[in-house]
């Protein structure tokens, strides 16, 4: 008996064609008043969407990669055992699901579903406690910023509930703006109120008075349903405390990547420009308009309700000794399983990849983690345990959860250029090593990816690398060398393959690579002729290197795989 | 307030709480660089010039905006320090456009602020721009007439209408009006005393800019007469012998520079003995030898420096030299052809190995050799001089270009079997001179005299300089090589070593890979056309020596002056990128890569914005903001393409001609005042 159906609507749902199921679902089903059609955000299964749920007495099933069809259809209502989605153990057997626990599984936008399934139980308690002891509890759980600093959460809240001030701010930093990283979207979107009531006890802590979240504008639907669940929390008081109000309002961004620094967030929050200043003063002494202010990320305050619901010292008991409970990772790349992932703090990078993302064991080469501030960490150092000092160790940060996963058909030179564009790009262009020598050093690793690089330019980029650390204000600038310091440590030999043989290993830099059409295996069928943009196949089936622009149509449409890439000038064997 | 004990490169300070590591530093005289602070403003953190380094922590920290702590110990010089505020000077060069110097002022060999005088003229002030050029040129009516104008090869005025300023003939008009009645401020003689072997441009040359600084020098020349290549080696028609008299005649007004003539070196003078009697020797002797054709033969042919020597000594007169074959290609080469035409009414033949466009002469000279009738055979080589019947009989070979030798010019290759036979009265060989030593004088293996690059040295107390250094070159070059000797031989009796000034310099590029749009122009480019000097008749060109054309007119050379577009940067003198680039022998191009090419702001009457010399340290920003309590200025764009623009991309306001701070505050003048090219 079908009770209700969920259809997951987060970003990655609505993506991958959720809306068009829910619509199909909705059309079809229009007439059976006993189905409740539900929208609801991400379980974290992103490979699978769209992602139908159906919860029936005797528990739920999962379908996954749903078409909007009379065939899915007939599947779903039937219940067919063989068409519903297994979850590999793999995963399930790993994961930890505490702070996602109910991401995917309620209506988002739900107060009433929140409650029932003990939302703002936490806060409460907490009312009741005296902000000393709700800071101490924080403190005791060993919860650390989940925003890539990794700063004890407990101790930064002392700062602020130290001050004496009329009026003091906290803001939840949602300008999640690394390639690849999506958790806190994910949050906003599918658990806002676990979010907000994260906040209103971070208030409570600190005597906060004005509560803002910083989100991207991007991020349409996160800032949509925040906005909702701060609506239904105005409604029913959630925020009034002994009479007094906390006000909560959602500030969207303009896109500027900088203003996930903190002093850059405050610059921005203020209608000034986004750049960042000079710490100390740090924002807790004197922060937004000169308030003391208080910043975490979003995933912190989503912790905060878990820490309060089972007690601070049952929360320390997962994870490693400095890192305590679990870590949300946004898994994306070359494997099979992209999706959401929470895991206790010190499993192993491998258990992440291979077991739970699924990557082939031997085609993966490196994850990047922490984006385009992070490093990359090579596939023999995957037994290393996740946790703030292990990753640290190895050259790369624990980040906000980005984790990209590089394939052996990667190049390491590229994948160090792509990331240093991407800061490059979003630099405020306020600090000379920043604006400048991240351009200096990506013209150099251009130089390299189009095969005009030297060996100086390799001891360039190792000299002016740590000086751009050294020697820039913010996180930005101090961390965007990372992605380019890391491939060098780990992959020399791909820069020396460049710069001294003009070869790309891994056959990606167009400018190094010729096309090769092997005519001993080629049927004479024709597609790549007809579907070369720039006609650059010959009517006797050889390719001209000079035309071709290495766009790949012809080896994604050629049925019997006669061309490949091959180094540039390797055209004759 | 309460204080704190911190050390700052070793050294135990007590400050005041509060304070930053760069006021602390500044109070106790440790002089730390900063481009971005400024005490009345919030602090930016911008420049990173400022840096030091934290020793307990290892961390470099910008000192303009940390704090003093108790027990900090500050390392505030050191080399770790300097090649980081290097590489930050590296950085801020690398994307700065500008023109630190003028081209022209940069192409010529003695320094001349060229623009400087240009502006002088066009004012109408010849005296103003006499006392310009002669802070690095004292012989200007002789380079007013002679000099090869490598500055007009560099002028960006070709990029308006390919047609450079005028520029040396605006120096030829200065000079001839005021040379005589200018009289430098000169300091009182010292006891030193330097011998200056040689009275060419480079000993006289010497000989001033050491008296501008109170030393007293003697010249001595083997000649006759004073003046050297500009007396024995550059016709009358070039330079005429009267005004070079005149030219020298000031150098006795001076006092403490006499000169000896009829003193050869070796004969009636001895090196060890100068070296006894003088502070200092400086040889000056040039470049006066004929080099050999190493041709069968060649005896029978006269030396081209040799030949002008004998006119010289005859006061430009001789005898009638018939048919006249000259080899070489030469500037020398075009003299003697272009005396033995004023002297003969037979045909008169230039004969060059190569093609006309390898022809190492100046155009000028070519063009006008060819207008008084000399003609020119090139790829023609001789091979044999004999003497039949009371003539010269002149065997050559045809050539052909090969490939590019170790000059970068196409080798000429002898195509056999094509030998021909010339007959001539006379035969001049113009084919290069070469340097004569004195004995025990070290030498290169041209033969040229083998100084110290940095500073003229030889050895003992002998510096050398002028074309017995460098072979033979032009008069301006041994003019600048003559200037510095001066200064290098000023500091070794002083004591010291001389260290060349470390100048940088930041460049738009040559005029040939610019368009007009990428020219930052203060004010609009006067449409005019060249002056021209104007030729005496033809008829008198080819029959006498008299000077071939006439100074230009003072209408004309204001004229000619107002084309000049004044290249240089408005604020080169007080840049503080610049100053400290070179503090911190920084270069500009260190590190190459895009310069982003911003449109300048000429909007407003007064005020010219040039993005492009910006280093992003938000002052201008900020004390519009914060002092004035206008928010004209704001940083616009992002990443490598950070700028600071105007409110909307509005012109600034009129009224801030009255206020001007943010121009004051601006460290680079990418906001300046137009005011300083009027």
């Amino acid at each position: 008996m079908i009770e209700r159906i969920k259809v997951g609507m987060a970003s990655c749902g609505i993506a991958a064609g959720a809306d068009e199921v829910k619509d199909f679902l909705d059309q079809k089903l229009k007439d059976r008043e006993d189905i409740e059609i539900l929208e609801v955000g991400c379980i974290g299964h992103c490979y699978a969407e769209p992602l139908v749920e159906v919860e029936t007495e005797s528990g739920s099933v999962f379908f996954e990669n749903v078409e909007p069809t009379e065939e899915y259809l007939d599947k779903i209502l039937e219940i067919d055992k063989e068409s519903t989605m297994s979850f590999r153990d793999e995963r399930t057997g790993r994961e930890h699901l505490k702070v996602t626990k109910l991401a995917g599984r309620i209506d988002p936008v739900s107060l009433q579903e929140y409650i029932e399934n003990g939302g703002y139980e936490s806060l409460k308690k907490v009312a009741k406690m005296s902000p000393d002891k709700i800071v101490e509890e924080v403190k005791t759980s060993g919860l650390r910023g989940r925003g890539g600093g990794g700063f004890p959460t407990g101790l930064k809240w002392s700062f602020l509930a130290s001050k004496e001030a009329d009026k003091k701010i906290l803001i939840c930093n949602a300008d999640e703006g690394d390639p690849g990283a999506f958790m806190d979207r994910s949050m906003m979107e599918s658990v806002p109120h676990q979010v907000i009531e994260g906040m209103l006890i971070a208030a409570l802590a600190t005597g906060s008075n004005e509560l803002f979240i910083y989100a991207r504008a991007e991020y349409p639907l996160a800032v949509k349903n925040m906005n909702i669940a701060i609506e239904q929390v105005y409604d029913s008081d959630i925020n009034v405390f002994d009479g007094e109000t906390i006000d909560v309002t959602v500030k969207e961004g303009a896109g500027a990547f900088v203003c996930g620094e903190e002093t850059a967030m405050i610059h921005s929050l203020e209608g000034n420009r986004g750049n960042p200043r000079y710490r100390p003063p740090y924002p807790t002494d004197e922060g937004y308009k000169g308030h003391p202010t208080l910043i975490n990320n979003v995933e912190t305050f989503a912790n905060v309700p878990i820490i309060f619901e089972e007690g601070g010292e049952k929360y320390a008991e997962l994870g490693t000794e400095n890192s305590k409970g679990t870590k949300l990772f946004a898994l994306a790349g070359d494997l099979k399983y992209a999706g959401l992932v929470e895991v206790p703090m010190g499993l192993t990078i491998g258990e992440v990849v291979y077991d739970m993302g699924g990557a082939e064991r031997g085609e993966v080469k490196a994850v990047q983690i922490g984006g385009p501030s992070g490093g990359c960490i090579p596939a023999k150092h995957f037994d290393v345990p996740i946790d703030y000092d292990s990753l640290e160790s190895l050259g790369a940060i624990m980040g906000s959860g980005g984790l990209i996963v590089i394939g052996s058909g990667r190049c390491m030179v590229e994948t160090a250029r792509y990331f240093l564009e991407f800061t490059t790009k979003e630099s405020c262009g306020k600090c000379t090593f920043c604006r400048i020598g991240t351009k200096r050093m990506l013209e150099t690793l251009e130089r390299i990816t189009s095969g005009e690089g030297t060996l100086e330019d390799i001891d360039f980029l190792e000299d002016l690398g740590p000086k751009v650390i050294d020697a820039s204000l913010c996180g930005l600038g101090q961390t965007a060398p990372n992605p380019v310091l890391s491939t060098l440590r780990y992959f020399k030999d791909e820069y020396l393959a460049h710069v001294e043989d003009k070869h790309c290993p891994a056959l990606q830099c167009n400018d190094l690579v010729d096309i090769y059409l092997d005519q001993e295996i080629c049927i004479e069928c024709g597609q790549c002729i007809k579907n070369c943009p720039v006609d650059a196949i010959s009517d006797d089936f050889v390719v001209d290197n000079e035309t071709c622009t290495r766009c790949n149509t012809c080896i994604e449409v050629c049925p019997v795989d006669a061309i490949s890439r091959v180094k540039r000038g390797d055209t004759n064997e | 307030m309460s204080k704190v004990n911190i050390k700052i490169d070793g050294k135990e300070i007590e400050a005041k709480e509060g304070q930053t590591i760069l006021e602390v530093a500044e109070e106790n005289g440790i002089e730390i660089p900063t481009l971005c602070y400024h005490e009345q403003l919030s602090q930016t953190t911008s420049c990173y010039l400022c840096m030091v380094k934290d020793k307990k922590s290892g961390n470099y920290i910008p000192s303009c905006s940390s704090d003093i702590a108790d027990g900090m110990d500050i390392e505030a010089t050191s080399d770790d320090i300097f090649e980081m505020r290097k590489t930050t000077l590296d950085l801020l060069l690398s994307e700065h456009s500008g023109d630190c110097e003028a081209p022209c002022t940069l192409a010529c060999p003695a320094g001349i602020q060229i623009e400087e005088y240009l502006r002088a003229a066009r004012k109408g002030d010849f005296l103003e721009t006499l006392k310009i050029i002669k802070e690095k040129l004292p012989l200007p009516m002789s380079i007013g007439r002679i000099c090869p104008r490598f500055c007009e090869e560099d002028c960006r005025r070709n990029v308006i209408d390919e047609e450079a300023v005028n520029i040396n003939d605006v120096k030829r008009y200065a000079a001839d009006l005021h040379y005589e009645d200018y009289l430098e401020e000169l300091p009182e003689l010292t006891d030193e005393k330097v011998a200056i072997v040689g009275a060419g441009p480079a000993g006289y040359t010497a000989a001033y800019y050491l008296r501008l600084k109170g030393i007293r020098s003697d010249l001595y020349d083997k000649m006759p007469e004073p003046g050297g290549m500009l007396r024995y080696g550059i016709p009358e028609y070039r330079l005429p012998k009267d005004i070079l008299d005149t030219e020298l005649a000031h150098f006795d007004k001076m006092g403490g520079i006499e000169v000896n003539c009829n003193q050869e070196l070796g004969k009636d003078i001895e090196l060890e003995q100068l070296k006894k009697d003088y502070d200092s020797v400086l040889l000056a002797i040039g470049s006066w030898s004929s080099r050999s054709m190493h041709t069968e033969g060649e005896e029978l042919a006269v030396g081209g420096i040799d030949y002008l020597e004998d006119l010289a000594l005859n006061g430009w007169s001789g005898k009638d030299p018939g048919k006249t074959i000259i080899i070489g290609g030469g500037n020398t080469a075009m003299d003697c052809a272009r005396s033995a035409v004023r002297l003969t009414d037979d045909s008169v033949n230039v004969f060059y190995r190569r093609t006309e466009l390898q022809m190492p002469a100046d155009d000028i000279e070519f063009e006008e050799a060819k207008e008084e009738e000399v003609n020119f055979k090139f790829l023609t080589q001789p091979v044999e001089l004999r003497e039949e019947n009371g003539k010269n009989i002149l065997t050559c070979i045809k050539m052909e270009l090969g490939e590019k030798d170790a000059s970068g010019r196409r080798k000429p290759i002898p195509i056999d079997g094509s030998e021909f036979e010339v007959e001539a009265d006379t035969v001049i060989a113009a084919i290069g001179q070469n340097t004569e030593a004195p004995e025990g004088v070290p030498t290169n293996r041209w033969d040229d005299i083998e100084v110290n690059e940095e500073n003229y040295h030889v050895q003992d107390n002998i510096f050398s300089a002028g074309d017995c250094v460098t072979g033979p070159a032009t008069v301006v070059e041994a003019i600048g090589a003559g200037r510095q000797t001066a200064e290098s031989i000023a500091a070794y009796l002083e004591g010291k070593e001389y260290e060349r000034d470390y100048i940088i310099n930041v460049s738009r590029g040559h005029w040939q890979s610019l368009t007009e749009d990428e020219l930052v122009l203060i004010n609009e480019p006067v449409e005019r056309e060249r002056a021209h000097l104007e030729y005496i008749s033809d008829d008198k060109r080819i029959n006498t020596f008299a000077e071939t054309n006439k100074t230009l007119t003072e209408q004309e050379v204001i004229e000619e002056a107002e084309r000049c577009i004044e290249c240089s940067c408005s604020y080169k003198e007080d840049c503080q990128l610049k100053d400290y680039s070179e503090e911190y022998k920084a270069h500009p191009e260190a590190m190459v890569g895009e310069k982003v090419l911003f449109d300048y702001d000429m909007r407003h009457p007064e005020i010219i914005r040039d993005p492009g010399k910006c280093v992003r340290c938000e002052a201008c920003i900020k004390v519009c903001k914060e002092i004035v309590n206008e928010y004209l200025l704001e940083f616009k764009d992002r990443g490598y393409y950070t700028n600071v623009g105007t409110e909307f991309g509005k012109p600034l306001p009129t009224d801030c001609t009255e206020c001007g701070e943010c121009i004051d505050i601006c460290p680079v003048g990418a906001l300046d005042w137009k005011s300083t090219k009027r």
